[in-house]
């Protein structure tokens, strides 16, 4: 009966209480402060008709206020005899519904499908697997889930393929498809090359699903690698920074090199985009400042403060040039880039998941991605000091700065950044300030210890001089 | 994926949660330095508009015309008006609209045509013609004289002699703009022709012009007719079939009680404007007092769920005072045109800020209220910043100058020329560009730009504005107009004071007894609502929304 109900594509079995309890548990739910009133399945597709089954289906959360939600849920079904306890979403009538990516067949299943370029029928759309460049690998080793983030999850085949499926989905193609697809048709090196990839398509949405990569074995997270360097070899790790700036430089003139595709050629900011950006900021700064506890000692240096950061904004963001605005990475700092061993490498080009995705994948200068990797380096300094107990070398930080810029400098198209010296170090401090505002947010709903490096950043540009 | 991709969830009410933005695309941006605006020149402009958090524009028209009417006078309805751009610029626009977020839709003048059209000009070359019978010809001028002559100022009659034909010609507006014979089915299948063209490149819906006036028969006014109504259903039928999520929103300036006709059963058009609320919300302020607001809003029949309102406090046009009594229009007159030269027709040709004697209080206030009510706002272009007019300007001209963006040369608007320009910017101490542009207000926190911002962006946190119930609260201090909005969990209590003083009022919330209301900008809670009458005091001019949260037990 079940298996008949799941075969049609009928996920209503599983109840809309099963189902918002499971979407709530989740650490890809992004709105966890809103009252959830419901979830339901709007559309799926069966991908698998042999047990274990699996579906795609895009399922629509609802919040109290009448707003809502779309995520893409995998699931997979298997008879409860067969005793499947691993992220169970409900059991129905001597069946077991999961989250799927756990279960290997099934998500193997989708790597088959890229491969194949299937096209399955979905109740009023289709979900549609592509395929860009499979050529080395032919057998699908069995997958191993490699961390939960809160905007997707991955799993990773052997040491040669890792799959991301995006949970929140929105319409239109998610940009990191787009700058994947973008990249790996030009063979830029730095980056795991896009092999395939999968998506919603119908009158209810299209939306990108999930991108398939080639894993790069034995690569270390430049944040993992900050880490034991800065205790072990902070010398050492100041060239890789240089390099690090290098490659930064090569990815921005990469994305900034194709004028006739409209989607990524570079453009002039309009006459007020500055004020565009300080606006946006500014409005950011008095937020955060609006909710600051008074009582709170680690929020000591920059109390009552408020009006001075964004009159410190207001300075600098007057005048001056701000070169020319382009596709960036989005949310650029060492968690996104990995060491292979011999040069770096960029992931993640989703861009900050809590904005809305027509925004993050508007132009914009590409120095905003250079100040997300200088606030990292602060917090690869604090983080340093907090886990190992030791701090960095004394103006350790400053020299990472330095080393980032120069090697950036260097290599960077001259074209896409202001002229000058002045304005690149006025605008940079913008966006470092946009972004020290953001981790404030941040860090006081998520990581009190972590408060005071933002704190400190914010101190930092206040009292810089220029 | 296609390509071209679609870049919206499927949402066939999103009209009912949007806010709308008109853009005289001549008064925009100028892209190409010809002192005119242009389709490329608005696609400049996307991230501003994208930033300010509009869900629609809303484009007057940019067919190619003699431009005699604004461009409402149509000479082709394939082609751009080649000051603004080609086809090709506005597809372009509408998509890089859509990637942004933002759907487009444009107006669309159902009723006439220029005299300069190809299709006039054949009707009126021959009588036995292919086309003699598009248009509305007749022998004698003395036909439907119950028919009003709308552009009482210009026009002495509906009919004008053609001394090509030989014959008179009927128009319900300016002797230009011939109005098209809907009795032939060809005329009909020509207009659906031309909707169909834009809406395959993408267009989100159309602003109908003129609608009520579409058909003429004898012993009528020539407005409202039910074979008006059948076409429009049938325009709204062809829609539903092949290309969701459009919207129809007709113009009709009409009693609410003959604009909800257009709604049909919810398979006429999707939206219709309120033409009465705007002139009592003004009324009301001069008067401090709310009760004419109340009261058109009781005398507004129910609509179809599927249907909306379109709400506006200034458009391109005059403060139009046909939905006025006699009485209330003099009144009006005395208060709001005290220069002559600032009437035209039935109405007044002003902009937001100069009607409110640019107070900062006055123009927030009008602007929350027609963000409370029901329906979707429409904002015009400039009045975010609290543009000026120029009542020396002929016709509506003075509502349409150039887009103050920067404090530069030609506010911004344009490289060329001064006197390229198609218009004269406003250049006096108060209104001008140097005192009011969009970049300066980005840079000023406290800037009505900044404030309004904040505003659409609340009204899209809470889909209650769009979609919700209205119930007027009625309470002892008639200077007060406050109402009480929910939907599914959410119910926000809106309190506006008309007064220029402060003011007291109690309210009657037993039914929410229990509930502590959070005001929307700043969070903070007031006290729980008891059994006694709820006691709030309002700044002159002031107003406070509500968030009613359940109270901790």
């Amino acid at each position: 009966m079940v298996e008949e109900q799941i075969l049609r594509g009928d996920l209503g079995a599983l109840g809309e209480e099963a189902l918002t309890e499971f979407v709530e548990s989740r650490r890809w739910f992004g709105s966890k402060a809103q009252d959830v009133a419901g979830v339901r399945v709007l559309d799926s597709a069966v991908l698998r008709t042999q047990v274990p089954l699996l579906a795609a289906a895009i399922a629509e959360v609802r919040f109290g206020g009448g707003t809502h939600e779309l995520y893409q849920l995998l699931l997979g079904f298997r008879p409860a005899e067969e005793g499947w306890e691993q992220d169970v979403v409900a059991e129905l009538e001597g069946w077991v519904a999961y989250d799927a990516l756990n279960d290997p067949p099934l998500a193997r299943e989708l790597v088959h499908m890229m491969r194949g370029e299937t096209t399955v029928q979905a109740g009023e759309g289709a979900v549609e697997f592509r395929s860009v460049d499979f050529g080395g690998f032919a057998d699908i080793s069995d997958p191993r889930p490699v961390g939960v983030e809160q905007s997707n999850t991955s799993v990773v085949f052997g040491d040669e393929l890792i799959l991301k499926a995006y949970r929140r989905i929105e319409p239109g193609i998610n940009p990191e498809l787009e700058l994947l697809r973008f990249l790996t048709e030009i063979q830029f090196p730095h980056i795991a090359p896009l092999v395939g990839w999968y998506a919603y398509s119908g009158q209810l949405i299209d939306a990108t699903l999930g991108v398939l990569q080639e894993f790069l074995p034995g690569s270390r997270d430049g944040w993992d690698l900050a880490l034991a360097e800065i205790a072990s070899d902070p010398n050492g790790f100041l060239a890789r920074l240089r390099r690090l700036g290098e490659v930064t430089g090569e990815l921005h003139s990469a994305l900034a090199a194709n004028p006739s595709d409209p989607d990524f050629c570079p453009e002039e900011p309009s006459a007020e985009s500055l004020a565009l950006l300080t606006a946006t900021v500014d409005e950011e700064i008095e937020q955060v400042f609006l909710d600051l506890d008074p009582d709170d000692e680690t929020l000591g240096p920059i109390a009552g403060r408020g009006e001075e950061v964004r009159e410190r904004l207001r300075l600098i963001s007057h005048a001056g040039a701000v070169g020319r605005v382009i596709r960036t990475h989005g949310d650029y700092h060492l968690g996104q880039v990995l060491w292979t061993g011999e040069d770096w490498v960029v992931l993640d080009f989703e861009g900050e998941p809590a904005r809305p995705l027509a925004e993050r994948r508007n132009k914009r200068s590409p120095l905003r991605d250079v100040a997300g990797m200088l606030r990292s380096f602060a917090y690869a300094a604090s983080a340093a000091e907090l886990t190992t107990g030791s701090p960095p070398p004394e103006g350790w930080e400053e020299r990472a700065r330095e080393e980032f810029l120069g090697g950036y400098w260097d290599v960077v198209d001259r074209t896409i950044v202001p002229p000058g010296a002045d304005g690149r170090q006025r605008l940079l401090t913008v966006f470092e300030l946009e972004k020290a505002v953001y981790e404030l947010r941040y860090e006081l709903n998520n990581r009190p210890d972590w408060v005071r490096i933002p704190v400190a950043g914010i101190v930092r540009l206040l009292e810089s001089d220029g | 994926m296609s390509e071209a991709g679609h870049w919206f969830e499927s949402d066939p009410l999103w009209f009912k949660r949007a806010v709308f933005y008109e853009i005289h695309t001549r008064g925009f941006f100028d892209s190409d330095d010809d002192g005119s605006g242009d389709l490329r020149g608005i696609q400049e402009k996307l991230d501003y508009l994208q930033w300010l958090g509009i869900d629609c524009i809303w484009l007057l028209p940019m067919y190619e015309s003699p431009l005699r009417d604004g461009g409402y006078d149509v000479a082709d309805f394939y082609r751009v008006h080649p000051d603004y751009g080609t086809v090709e610029d506005f597809k372009n626009l509408v998509d890089a609209a859509h990637r942004r977020g933002i759907r487009v839709i444009a107006d669309f003048v159902m009723n006439h045509t220029s005299s300069d059209h190809p299709w006039f000009q054949e009707s009126r070359a021959s009588k036995d013609g292919p086309k003699a019978d598009w248009y509305v010809w007749s022998d004698t001028d003395e036909r439907w004289t119950e028919a009003r002559i709308i552009f009482l100022d210009t026009e002495p009659s509906n009919w004008t002699w053609d001394p090509i034909r030989g014959q008179y010609y009927w128009h319900r507006f300016f002797s230009h703009q011939p109005d098209l014979n809907y009795d032939n089915p060809e005329v009909q299948e020509a207009m659906l022709q031309a909707l169909r063209f834009w809406l395959d490149l993408g267009i989100d819906g159309f602003r109908l012009d003129a609608v009520p006036y579409l058909y003429e028969r004898d012993g009528t006014n020539g407005e409202n007719l039910p074979e008006t109504h059948e076409f429009l259903k049938r325009v709204r039928a062809e829609v539903d079939a092949r290309y969701p999520d459009t919207v129809l929103l007709a113009e009709a300036n009409q009693w609410p009680a003959d604009v909800v006709d257009y709604f049909g059963d919810g398979d006429e058009c999707h939206m219709a404007f309120h033409f009465p609320v705007m002139p009592r919300m003004f009324m009301a302020l001069r008067r401090e007092d709310a009760t004419p607001i109340y009261d058109i809003l009781r005398q507004t029949p129910h609509i179809p769920d599927n249907c909306q309102w379109g709400l506006f406090l200034r458009n391109h046009d005059e403060l139009t005072l046909e939905m006025v009594t006699d009485e209330e229009r003099d009144y009006m007159y005395s208060e709001y045109a005290k220069d002559p030269r600032m009437k035209l027709n039935l109405g007044i040709r002003r902009r937001l800020a100069p009607l409110l004697d640019n107070g900062r209080a006055e123009i927030e206030l009008l602007t929350a209220i027609m963000f409370s009510l029901r329906g979707s706002p429409v904002l015009y272009y400039g009045d975010e910043i609290a543009m000026g007019d120029n009542v020396y300007l002929g016709d509506r001209d003075g509502v349409r100058t150039p887009m103050q963006w920067t404090g530069d040369r030609n506010g911004g608007f344009s490289r060329a020329d001064f006197a390229q320009l198609y218009l004269p910017p406003l250049m006096d101490p108060v209104y001008g560009y140097q005192a009011v542009n969009v970049e300066a207000q980005l840079r000023t926190p406290s800037s009505l730009l900044r404030w309004l911002r904040r505003f659409v962006e609340l009204r899209k946190q809470h889909p209650v504005f769009g979609l919700g119930t209205y119930e007027a609260l009625v309470t002892s201090n008639p200077r007060i107009f406050a109402h009480i909005r929910q939907y599914e969990d959410d119910v926000v209590l809106c309190v506006h004071n008309m007064a220029r003083s402060a003011q007291a009022v109690e309210l009657d919330l037993s039914w929410y007894e229990g509930m502590i209301p959070e005001e929307m900008f700043g969070r903070t809670a007031f006290p729980r609502i008891g059994t006694l009458p709820y006691l709030l005091t309002l700044a002159p001019r002031g107003f406070f929304w509500f968030q009613l949260r359940e109270g901790e037990a």
